[in-house]
């Protein structure tokens, strides 16, 4: 493999883009949704090459297209040059805010995410109460932002089923901190994803096992912290992983439903893991696929932070992939990423049901588990 | 006047060559070479007179509309020459006035032929067969007869001559010899044609099955076919019909005799013979005496003479509709013999010979009614009836022959809204 | 250049609403070409397009496609087709500006008609997720193009497109029940219906290749095939071109009808004997499911390249780096491109150490596919006649080595395009009487100015295609684009005299314009009089396939 972080590759990459006959763009999904040949990979690569030529002013219009990428690395699988444009685009994105070219949605970014992300972990406390945290222990779960966002339901679930497995209570990490940081690096802000991947670190350090919900904070710590120069030292599994090692002491129901899983982008294209949720899965249920899955698995369009710069797009990209079922009459599916769960289940068609991974164990083996209440202030 | 015309046209062909003819304001007119042809049209479209093309098997165009207009019959008779034999690339450049069945023989000594087509339609010449789009020109083995043409000579309405390159296949825009093929002459006069070849098979497998009901024989037929047989050709024929042609076959009411003929090397003919054999058997039928392939064979071919035929009628369908559009001509005409044929992947045609209980040719407004009700079950049922055009693109063809045809020069009569 | 941009846009907003119309720089810039190798000529250069759209629309609709034409009609603005862009004659370029229709929200595959095989798909599909689909229906359509990750099913069907497995399936025209289009009259209709039954022109044949010029095909009937149930690959070496095509011309006139013939000529088997990396099928997956890792300190993205500076502004530190790189990479590049600018010699060196040193014969690779019994007994046939024709079975590894590496071809462009060199393919096709010599022809033409590979396939029983690669060097942009043209018109010309025709499946575009009167001399009088009749006003992609756009030459 080509070492992708020296500037001589990335010269590379981008020449190889701009002139080859975009091999991979029947794979990018934000073009496919969109039917916009400006937002196929070798187009986004091509503005990044003129804009790194000064043959383009750096300007939020001519920077736009940088934006359209969810980062799912699906383009990579149908490239030959070993190019990888959703990481060279971060870097553009990065230069952009550098020029003052930044995203118009994206103003002032890194405060309102360190703002969100300290609101996220209040109100986790609040609803689980403190007794659910840890500093430090052999287990440690940590849900990502989106999760505690929308899906502390799947927390729930999650540890309902932990419990179920003979695992003990596994406490959610006490940090005051929600997400491992990925959306600043998607903001193009990697000098705050630095200083915010410290305090991470430094928090999960103290587990020996740390079990993550979200496939971009397993992404990010597992990969992206040491180019930062941050070790965490610790054993850093998803979800998926870790119920997969204990899978076999799931109880199997009688009668196993269908359930399609969806392999979340960051899972199945970064890390590999493809096959150890559909090992979970297959115990509990009758696992079906979609028609482009593992390895060629579609975006929910969470990513990259495109529901912030492109909301229309993100929420067409989760209908698309989900059209499939509702074509079938509808379905349940079911997938191991709090993004994922989010956003498919924001856009989900009549008759199709999404679930979590961790909920959808707990449903299909009648595992009680109990939403968390409300924080006071919400309604 | 006809006359002057007359004259000037027998200053190209030779007098012996121009004939009036008897009743219409028309001159026979038989050109020697594409050369004298290409004049003859120039000269007729000067003189505002029609062209009506002519030849053999291409019956005499219904000239309608035209009323006292002076029109020139166009025969290709004499424009008999094959010009080139390419046997390297199996290619045989001919003059349209040859028939089909002079080139078979012309070509049947080097072991070369057209290919499987119907027998029956190998009487009209090069032009006629390309130029006149019926159903039955066509072969499960080979394909459309239109496939057949690799390249066309024709004669525009201004007496240019074009010649379509030959290629086997191009990506140079729209494929401009298919504005001539199925045309009747209205976008020029067909004086040449460049023809695939195809080798004399070394093999050719004859078998003969029936069938529990003719739906259960054009299932078998269709199972076959998409299991890739090519046959060189493949008939259904209803206990009617057999009842006359195949006595000996024995149907009882409702049964149906499938024969079938599969030729090529040795090896694939019997993969065919053996795909429509097990298609068969997988429809419930059964193997029958061979000898009613071989006779079916032979009197298409023409080696033994069919019972006295009878006035005819026919209708084509895809897969889809066939066995509907089968039995609703036989509900409208319940003592019409049946036989399907001239199958390939888009479908195949229905053939009713038009016959009282007695077995009678039908006649007169007999004829004429029954021909009516035919028609219209077929219709209903989603059959094509012979010489019915989708007019949707009518506008089109209108436009297209007054860009190459202002003076409405080339078979006026043709193709036209009636 | 034409009607106020402003208005265009207004009017089709009118239509399609606000979000489905772009008149923004990075559109209009990005739909102004396609894989055209003389555009990159350009684009290299770091020229901006001078051809660019007024407006991109995306419809959803036929009935907005309709409105769109009618209202272009009216406005007079040209239309413009785009499906995915992967042309390689410049048939998208805007010549006279105008709309640029983008089919691509019209992709639907709407259903199958199982009793008569048939698929009902709009125009805007991409290849790859159209036969994916079909493949999971236990169908296919058969056309395997290089570019099938690229095109979409509207463009095969307006340029002639063929795939890989054309002899069997035949090109994309042989497989066609009928289109759904939109004249330049705005009207829509239907070439459906059974062709056989039909007095009068077949009017699919004539709108397929038409290339945008009669109207915009957004909808087709297109004829499947079962999901094969047996695919059979080999390997084959014969002594030279000549014995290869003999051996195939028997193939192909004895009946059979393998799926895919390639037969490599002695300079393309040679290069692709060596310097051709094997498929790593771990290596892919790794890289496939895996994402890179930076070493610690690199950073978690990676640095973008400075903007280029002239050499004189470079510190020792920067011309010492510059100088590793070139080490590294760019002196393989310097080494190509002087390769390149001595082709005569190169053709020559190369052919003779491929044919009398090396001595490794052509390359012929066969596959079949189909219906499990007839596939076997079609093999069985096949790779006999082979036999008996000379050719040495290598056994099924070059076939499975070939499948695995299918599409690889298309990424090679740009290693060439970077090095500073360019490289194109020309695919002719005549009768098997006249193939050596246009092989012949061809090669020599083209060798005076580039080294040439060639490949022959995509066999009927009366001839063949062959498909030339050529890639050439010089200096700069005007000179490239000067030896491209070059190169193209001593080669068309070259397989114009000797019967052939000029182009197999590609197309014609902008580049083979030129030559469409002395490809179809008289007979251009009917495609001319196909545009009047279907384009009176000539607003559909005018100025392409060699008709004149006298309406807008003169403005």
């Amino acid at each position: 493999m080509a070492d992708h972080f020296t500037t001589a590759d990335v010269a590379r990459q981008l020449d190889d883009c701009t002139f080859c006959p975009k091999m991979c763009r029947h794979a990018c999904p934000v073009s496919t949704t969109t039917g916009r040949e400006s937002l196929i990979p070798q187009a986004k690569m091509d503005r990044l090459n003129k804009l790194v030529h000064d043959q383009e002013p750096w300007r939020p219009d001519t920077t736009e297209s940088l934006w359209a990428c969810t980062g799912c690395r699906h383009c990579t699988v149908y490239c030959d040059h070993d190019n990888e444009p959703g990481l060279v685009l971060l870097s553009g994105r990065a230069e952009a805010n550098k020029r003052g070219a930044g995203h118009p949605a994206l103003a002032g970014y890194g405060e309102r995410f360190r703002a969100r992300d300290q609101r996220l972990a209040a109100d986790a406390r609040e609803r689980f109460g403190a007794e659910a945290f840890a500093s430090t222990g052999a287990i440690g779960f940590w849900p990502g932002c989106d999760s505690l966002d929308k899906g502390t339901a799947d927390v729930a679930a999650a540890q309902a089923v932990f419990e179920r497995l003979g695992l003990g209570p596994v406490p959610l990490v006490d940090a005051g901190l929600a997400c491992a940081g990925y959306p600043l690096l998607a903001a193009g802000l990697p000098d705050e994803f630095r200083w915010h991947a410290g305090k991470v670190a430094t928090a999960l350090r103290r587990f020996q096992t740390i079990v993550i919900g979200c496939s971009a904070c397993r992404h990010a710590i597992t990969a992206l912290y040491q180019g930062e120069g941050i070790s965490v030292g610790t054993t850093v599994v998803s979800i998926a992983e870790f119920l997969a090692t204990h899978a076999d002491k799931l109880p199997a129901p009688a009668t196993k439903k269908r359930v399609h899983y969806h392999d979340p982008c960051y899972l199945a294209r970064s890390a590999g893991v493809i096959e150890e949720p559909r090992r979970v899965l297959g115990q509990v249920a009758d696992v079906r696929e979609f028609a482009w899955s593992g390895v060629d698995t579609e975006c929910c369009g969470g990513g990259g932070l495109l529901p912030k710069t492109m909301p229309a797009v993100a929420d067409a990209m989760a209908r698309r992939r989900l059209a499939e079922l509702a074509a079938q009459g509808g379905g349940i599916v079911a997938t191991a990423c709090g993004t994922c769960a989010l956003m498919l289940r924001r856009n989900a068609p009549d008759g199709v049901e999404v679930s979590d991974l961790a909920t959808a164990v707990a449903n299909l083996t009648d595992t009680p588990f109990t939403p968390p209440a409300a924080p006071a202030d919400e309604p | 006047m006809t006359l002057e015309l007359a004259g000037a046209l027998a200053a190209v062909v030779g007098a012996d060559h121009v004939r009036p003819i008897p009743g219409q304001p028309a001159l026979a007119v038989t050109p020697g070479s594409p050369t004298e042809l290409a004049d003859v049209v120039r000269i007729t479209a000067d003189a505002g007179a029609a062209v009506v093309p002519v030849g053999a098997g291409f019956r005499a165009a219904r000239v309608r509309g035209l009323g006292e207009r002076r029109r020139v019959h166009l025969s290709s008779e004499r424009l008999d020459q094959v010009v080139q034999l390419d046997e390297t690339s199996m290619l045989c450049h001919a003059q349209a006035g040859l028939t089909g069945a002079a080139l078979e023989k012309i070509l049947a000594p080097r072991g070369l032929s057209l290919g499987d087509y119907p027998p029956g339609i190998l009487g009209s010449s090069l032009g006629g067969l390309i130029g006149v789009r019926t159903p039955g020109k066509s072969s499960a083995r080979h394909g459309f007869f239109e496939e057949a043409v690799a390249g066309l000579s024709a004669v525009l309405a201004d007496g240019r001559t074009i010649h379509t390159r030959v290629a086997p296949r191009r990506s140079t825009g729209p494929d401009l010899a298919r504005a001539l093929c199925g045309s009747e002459g209205t976008i020029g006069y067909i004086t040449a044609a460049v023809l695939r070849l195809h080798r004399r098979p070394e093999a050719r497998l004859l078998a003969a099955y029936v069938l529990p009901s003719v739906d259960a024989a054009i299932a078998a037929a269709f199972l076959a076919l998409r299991e890739e047989c090519a046959p060189a050709g493949l008939r259904i024929v209803d206990a009617t019909e057999a009842r006359l042609h195949f006595p000996d076959a024995g149907l009882a009411d409702g049964q149906a005799l499938l024969v079938a003929c599969t030729a090529g090397p040795t090896d694939l003919a019997a993969c065919d013979r053996d795909l429509i054999a097990s298609a068969v058997a997988a429809e419930g039928g059964a193997a029958a005496d061979l000898g009613l392939a071989e006779r079916w064979w032979r009197r298409r071919l023409g080696t033994e003479p069919t019972p006295e035929p009878s006035p005819g009628f026919q209708a084509s369908a895809g897969p889809g509709q066939l066995t509907a559009a089968y039995h609703a001509i036989r509900r409208a005409v319940p003592t019409a013999r049946l036989h399907v044929s001239r199958f390939d992947l888009d479908g195949a045609v229905v053939f009713a010979t038009l016959v009282d209980d007695r077995g009678d040719a039908l006649a007169g407004d007999a004829l004429t009614a029954t021909v009516a009700r035919a028609e219209a079950a077929a219709t209903a049922a989603g059959a094509w009836l012979l010489g019915a055009r989708p007019t949707a693109l009518d506008p089109y063809l209108k436009a297209l022959r007054a860009q190459l045809d202002p003076r409405g020069v080339m078979n006026p009569g043709a193709l036209t809204e009636s | 250049m034409v009607a106020d941009a402003d208005r265009v846009r207004r009017e089709l907003e009118g239509i399609v609403g606000p979000r489905r119309v772009s008149v923004r720089p990075g559109d209009l810039d990005t739909y102004a070409r396609d894989m055209w190798p003389r555009l990159l000529l350009a684009r290299r250069a770091g020229a901006t397009p001078t051809m660019l759209p007024t407006a991109v629309v995306w419809p959803e609709t036929v009935r907005e496609v309709a409105a769109i034409v009618r209202m272009a009609r009216n406005l007079g603005v040209p239309i413009i087709p785009y499906g995915g862009g992967s042309g390689v004659c410049g048939g998208v370029v805007p010549r006279f500006g105008g709309i640029t229709i983008d089919t691509k929200r019209m992709a639907a595959l709407r259903g199958i008609r199982a009793s008569d095989q048939v698929v009902d798909v709009e125009a805007g599909l991409s290849g790859e997720r159209f036969e994916r689909e079909l493949t999971r229906r236990g169908y296919t359509f058969g056309n395997f193009p290089s570019s099938i990750y690229c095109s979409t099913v509207g463009g095969w069907l307006a340029t002639r497109a063929a795939g890989q497995l054309s002899t069997k399936y035949g090109k994309v025209e042989d497989r066609v029940a009928g289109l759904t289009l939109v004249t330049g009259t705005g009207e829509v209709v239907d070439t459906d219906g059974p062709r056989r039954a039909i007095g009068g022109p077949d009017w699919t044949q004539l709108v397929l290749g038409s290339e945008g010029t009669l109207g915009i095909i957004t909808s087709a009937r297109l004829r499947l095939s079962p999901a094969p149930q047996l695919k059979v690959l080999r390997g084959f070496e014969v002594d030279n071109v000549a014995a290869g095509v003999e051996a195939l011309r028997r193939v192909l006139q004895r009946g059979l009808k393998p799926a895919v013939v390639r037969l490599y000529d002695e300079l393309d088997t040679f290069v692709n004997s060596f310097g051709h990396h094997h498929h790593d099928a771990a290596a892919a997956e790794l890289r496939h499911t895996h994402a890179p890792v930076p070493l610690p300190g690199e950073g978690a993205l990676p640095p973008l390249p400075p903007p280029p500076r002239a050499t004189d502004d470079d510190g020792p530190l920067e011309r010492l780096l510059g100088m590793v790189r070139k080490a590294r990479h760019g002196l393989r590049g310097d080494a190509f491109t002087a390769v390149l600018d001595r082709p005569r010699l190169i053709n020559r060196v190369v052919g003779t150490v491929a044919e009398k040193i090396a001595r490794k014969g052509c390359k012929l690779i066969i596959g079949l596919e189909g219906a499990r019994l007839r596939t076997e007994v079609e093999a069985a046939l096949t790779f006999a006649e082979l036999e008996r024709a000379g050719a040495r079975d290598q056994g099924e590894e070059p076939g499975r080595a070939w499948l695995a590496r299918r599409y690889a071809v298309s990424y090679k462009m740009s290693p060439v395009f970077r090095d500073g060199a360019f490289v194109d393919t020309m695919e002719v096709a005549t009768s098997w009487a006249t193939l050596l010599d246009l092989y012949h022809s061809v090669r020599a033409a083209l060798g005076k100015h580039a080294m040439v590979m060639a490949h022959f396939s995509h066999a009927y029983p009366e001839g063949c295609s062959i498909y030339f690669t050529f890639a050439a060097h010089a200096p700069d942009r005007a000179a490239s684009e000067r030896l491209y043209d070059t190169i193209w018109k001593d080669g068309l010309e070259a397989a114009t005299r000797v019967g052939a025709t000029i182009s197999h499946h590609h197309g014609v575009g902008m580049l083979r314009a030129p030559y469409m009167a002395g490809e179809h001399r008289e007979a251009m009088a009917i495609l001319t009089a196909l545009k009047h009749s279907f384009d009176p006003d000539d607003v559909m992609n005018p100025g392409k396939l060699g008709l004149a756009a006298r309406r807008w030459e003169a403005r």
